[in-house]
């Protein structure tokens, strides 16, 4: 494909940590280990940081073949109105949740900006911190999120392989693979002082991709100096429509990958959501993971009345409560850490004017 | 030891305590004890009304004989700061306020332009403003103009354990500072933070040495033992270094031929 920007091809830009990856590394995934432990200890403490995500809206105009909210698919569509925003952040906030993302499909006439915007600002008055996942943006929208109370964007380009990409999204607006590599520097020009991103694990060769967000993450870095960053490892889960990812990530693979990460960017966050057993996440925390959704529902709503049948956007594999959860992380001596963040905070990412 | 005065307090210990990254509570508080600190420092965000359990503040406030020092750890600029500084005092009744302002939150270095701008109008508005630097001797001479009560030049960057890679800044910075000048961020180990002191810091802030040791309360006892003996040291007159050798062909011979 013609017009790749030069950090997607350039692999000198993750030479360092290309080795550390492959199957035959040298380098034992014990000693992976041990270093990505230290170097999480000293920068980021025995803490973790908790979020939950909130489905707003679950109208989609995308074709994407490995989502189980793609516009084929018959699941239920519907979206939360204001009060049941209100009430579903309550709930969540009573669950001990001050760290909420909101999330919604493909931009839709169901679920367009005026929508997410005032959902941002009914949030922002009830959580300490709130970020989104949803449709791409342009910059002035952005801003006005950011104006409203947003403070992160997460965005996966989902696949780094243009092959795998063109395949896979199979028709709406998100079929153009690089205006989808521009959305996070769009958000970040806008001021949104954090940005998510990541590769949906299991769409492409699973090194290659890995050293491909790296290089989106050095990129970043340098390009937005004041950018928080932070990377997410969400493996293909099982969800309606069937999709079975062309290849294996092995729990040994994600393991070294996020060790690898954490070597090759010490100051980055690195989520891991519950999309991942407890086993394998009670086994990371400390390890270099250092923030973790909870309690998650992928269900539009979904806190205030749970509803057993309804699909989600995937299934959760981690589905202990708060309280179990955060046990499971005061054995490993990590203290789980709800609130981080103060609203005092919020606002796009500037200097302040000089006041001289 | 002779106390340290900081507007119009004053405290017995020389080690100032960071409150995050520990693993629970309880071993915080344990450490803030077994320490012997009198002043310690609790982010903002981390206050948490609503849940007193995971709530830093309370926890702290409860605490004999402790005074708190909120921070703006999470401020990217002199508005947030300047902000969050109100927020503090109000929540806290504390007049110190530590002033830390990281646009970048990857590595979390203190913007000298916009913590110089918060110290301004803080300590205007009668904070006790102790704000954490770059190891700048001349933003340190600034900021002691406008009004700070400290400053407080990072070591070497924040939770990198990297000590005092910043030494000789260090120096100069307290030869020419009549302010206390308080080493924060970097500190690793109990013989760093006394180096520290016999260079003639005023005192120490640690964090995550103390926090993520195994035993965080031996560890904060070690590191006071440590700031007293340097501060013992560099009262008692630390020998000075003999190192230029004496040369063999006379430097200063000429002086006979001048009388």
């Amino acid at each position: 494909m013609n017009g790749l920007p030069t950090w997607l091809t350039n692999k000198k830009a993750s030479d360092d940590i290309a080795p550390l990856l492959r199957n035959d590394s040298p380098v034992s995934l014990e000693s992976l280990a041990a270093e990505a432990r230290a170097i999480t200890l000293s920068r980021f403490g025995r803490t973790m940081s908790l979020y939950a995500p909130l489905y707003l809206s679950n109208f989609c105009s995308s074709g994407c073949a490995y989502c189980g909210y793609a516009s084929d698919r018959t699941t239920r569509r519907r979206r939360l109105e204001s009060e049941e925003v209100r009430h579903e952040l309550e709930s969540m906030k009573k669950m001990g949740i001050h760290d909420v993302l909101l999330l919604t499909g493909e931009r839709t006439s169901a679920a367009e900006f005026d929508y997410l915007r005032r959902c941002v600002e009914i949030a922002s008055g009830i959580m300490a911190r709130v970020s989104i996942e949803a449709f791409p943006m342009n910059v002035n929208e952005y801003r006005a999120l950011a104006d409203s109370g947003c403070t992160g964007v997460t965005i996966y380009q989902e696949t780094y392989d243009p092959e795998q990409y063109r395949r896979l999204h199979r028709w709406g607006p998100k079929q153009n693979f690089l205006e989808r590599l521009e959305i996070p520097e769009r958000a970040l020009q806008a001021g949104i002082k954090t940005v998510g991103i990541g590769a949906l694990l299991g769409l492409s060769e699973p090194v290659e991709e890995a050293l491909r967000v790296l290089r989106h993450v050095r990129h970043l870095s340098r390009t937005y100096w004041r950018a928080g960053l932070s990377v997410s490892f969400p493996r293909i889960r099982p969800q309606t429509g069937g999709f079975q990812p062309e290849f294996t990530v092995s729990d040994h693979f994600l393991a070294r990958m996020i060790f690898a990460f954490r070597i090759g960017l010490p100051d980055v966050e690195l989520v891991l959501s519950t999309r991942e057993s407890p086993a394998f996440r009670d086994g990371m925390a400390g390890l270099g993971i250092t923030r973790m959704s909870i309690a998650s529902r992928t269900t539009v709503g979904g806190y205030l009345e749970p509803d057993g049948n309804e699909k989600g956007q995937f299934e959760v594999n981690d589905d202990r409560n708060t309280k179990t959860f955060c046990k499971a992380l005061e054995a490993k001596n990590i203290e789980p850490v709800f609130k981080n963040w103060e609203p005092v905070y919020n606002g796009p990412n500037t200097e302040s004017e000089q006041t001289g | 030891m002779d106390l340290v005065q900081i507007g119009s307090y004053t405290f017995s210990s020389r080690l100032i305590l960071g409150t995050g990254k520990f693993g629970n509570t309880a071993s915080m508080v344990d450490a803030v004890r077994a320490s012997g600190t009198e002043l310690v420092t609790v982010a903002l965000r981390r206050f948490n009304r609503e849940e007193t359990d995971h709530d830093l503040f309370t926890t702290l406030a409860d605490l004999d004989g402790i005074t708190l020092m909120p921070n703006t750890s999470g401020a990217s600029n002199a508005k947030e700061a300047v902000r969050a500084a109100h927020i503090s005092r109000e929540l806290s009744g504390s007049p110190f306020i530590k002033v830390e302002i990281h646009p970048n939150p990857q590595h979390l270095m203190p913007d000298p332009i916009e913590t110089y701008e918060a110290c301004k109008i803080l300590a205007g508005e009668g904070f006790l403003v102790m704000p954490y630097i770059p190891a700048d001797p001349v933003l340190a001479k600034r900021l002691e103009d406008v009004g700070c009560a400290s400053v407080m030049p990072l070591g070497s960057s924040i939770g990198s354990g990297q000590g005092l890679a910043t030494a000789g800044m260090i120096r100069l910075i307290i030869r020419e500072s009549t302010i206390p000048v308080i080493v924060d961020a970097g500190l690793r180990s109990p013989s760093e933070a006394c180096a520290a002191m016999e260079m003639g810091c005023t005192a120490v802030l640690v964090n995550s040495a103390i926090a993520v040791a195994q035993n965080p309360p031996e560890m904060a006892a070690a590191f006071a033992e440590a700031v007293q003996a340097g501060y013992r040291a560099k009262a008692a007159g630390i020998m000075p270094k003999s190192g230029s050798a004496i040369a063999t062909s006379p430097l200063t011979s000429f002086l006979d031929t001048t009388s």
